[in-house]
């Protein structure tokens, strides 16, 4: 195509996109208005001080390292809340029906409330120390899984933490790349959790009212499917106290259970990729 | 908010510091954009609407993990138009590129005859047709550019790539769609020639 072809192109649809007509807009500042009056309030940003720390798993892998990642986040895999469209009659009925090794999920009710944090007692809760997969192989008492799908066999980074839960826990974190974006509430493209779950809910998912669980299975075994409105992930610790400071919103999420072991993803997949991805998990 | 209006700094920044009433004359003043990008993507209007309101609340939430005195609309459109991906890739149908040419809305500085105004409108509804035939990728990002006139920050964040590559996708799009309409003129209109360009 020559030079002047491709401005008589460009000339021509931009003549074409000034009579264009798009269906008209519906009124969406009235409709999210009305949603966030009944959805749970929001945590105000965080003060710039610890902004630095909190900025997002993205920025500190960029900026300064993995070290930092570990400080930083156990917010990635602990505490969540989603919105559950049903009568509340429906909700009852689903949440005696919930739970998962290690995870309970409780729809419904407030939002956790907010607890100041001691110095350093986010340390305790981070992702834990980067670790190669290997090594964190040998530091936990179960066999860790990787995705098998395409693009998903080499994690970015590898978290062991021995401490959280009883039994520990391993994560895998994998950049935000085209095909997988960046998820707006960790910063990354993909987080794999890992523990292995007792009887007694470790981890609780806060479902509060609007949003979707859907009951999935994932290689015959139960698991949930949590999407929509961002939901509420919350962390039992070793003395059984609910870890509300963890409290963070996570968006898409799949969890579900393999033998002894619980599994979570979250990212901004749909349910299809998510499944993909747990299914291929060896 | 009392006297001037707020420019866009400031009301991300009440936002995010939880003032809902700033939040919602940001969702005001990008509703229009967000509702057509998440159009272009998820390709129904029903969709679009789905996507976009979801996509505003979810960006209400991150808000705290938006960094301050970066551009809003590439982080907002990002969301949106991953939220718009989601309902595409979750099945369900898409009505091509539903969009229509206005009949009367001359483009041209001098007033044209009846006959150059509807040609110029033929033309117009064939060179979208040609938009129409070609593969979900180019058709995505030259309404990207041409109909939602983003900027390439902002396509790159519609279209879930990197920015480096928006426009070597947006040349190649315009190669095929160069060749559609060569294909197209052999087989319709004797003149399909585009207008347009001349100085």
């Amino acid at each position: 195509m020559s030079r002047r072809e491709l401005q008589d192109l460009d000339q021509a649809l931009a003549d074409l996109a000034a009579s264009l007509e798009f269906p008209p807009t519906p009124d969406l500042a009235a409709a999210v208005a009305a949603r966030l009056d009944q959805a749970p309030a929001r945590r105000p940003a965080a003060p710039a001080r610890r902004r630095g720390r909190l900025a997002g798993l993205a920025g500190l892998i960029g900026r300064s390292g993995w070290r930092r990642l570990a400080v930083a986040g156990l917010a990635a895999v602990l505490l969540a809340a989603v919105v559950l469209v049903a009568s509340p009659g429906t909700r009852e009925a689903v949440a005696r029906r919930l739970g998962l090794r290690g995870v309970g999920v409780e729809l419904g009710g407030p939002p956790p409330p907010t607890v100041t944090t001691r110095p350093g007692e986010r340390l305790d809760l981070g992702l834990g120390e980067r670790v190669t997969l290997e090594e964190a192989r040998r530091r936990v008492g179960f066999p860790v899984l990787v995705p098998g799908a395409d693009g998903f066999r080499q994690p970015a980074a590898v978290f062991v933490n021995q401490a959280v839960p009883a039994g520990g826990r391993v994560d895998l974190v994998y950049r935000a790349r085209p095909g997988l974006p960046a998820s707006p509430f960790t910063d990354v493209g993909l987080l794999v959790t890992e523990f292995q779950g007792r009887p007694t809910p470790e981890f609780l998912k806060k479902v509060t009212t609007y949003g979707m669980v859907e009951e999935v299975t994932v290689g015959g075994e139960p698991g949930y499917w949590f999407s929509g409105e961002p939901h509420f992930f919350t962390y039992r610790d070793a003395a059984g106290n609910l870890r509300d400071e963890q409290t963070r919103l996570a968006g898409n999420t799949l969890v579900w259970q393999r033998g002894e072991l619980t599994l979570r993803i979250e990212g901004e997949l749909s349910r299809q990729e998510a499944l993909g991805i747990a299914e291929s998990m060896r | 908010m009392e006297g001037r209006p707020l420019d866009e700094q400031e009301l991300v920044e009440r936002a995010r510091e939880g003032d809902a009433r700033a939040y919602e004359a940001l969702v005001r003043r990008y509703q229009d954009l967000a509702f057509r990008t998440a159009f272009v993507i998820a390709g129904g209007s029903a969709d679009a609407e789905d996507a976009a309101q979801e996509g505003f609340v979810k960006a209400w939430y991150a808000l705290p993990r938006f960094r301050a005195g970066s551009p809003f609309r590439p982080w907002l459109l990002a969301i949106v138009a991953n939220e718009a991906r989601n309902r595409r890739r979750s099945g369900r149908r898409q009505d091509d590129l539903a969009l229509r040419v206005a009949e009367d809305r001359p483009s041209g500085d001098a007033a044209p005859s009846p006959e150059a105004a509807a040609l110029a409108a033929e033309q117009r509804r064939l060179l979208l047709a040609a938009v129409g035939r070609l593969g979900e990728s180019d058709r995505q990002v030259i309404a990207c550019r041409y109909f939602l006139e983003l900027s390439e920050a902002e396509m790159a964040a519609a279209l879930g790539c990197r920015r480096g590559t928006v426009k070597s996708r947006l040349s190649r799009a315009l190669h095929r769609l160069r060749t559609v309409l060569a294909e197209q003129g052999a087989t319709a209109a004797p003149d399909a020639r585009l207008q347009g360009g001349e100085r």
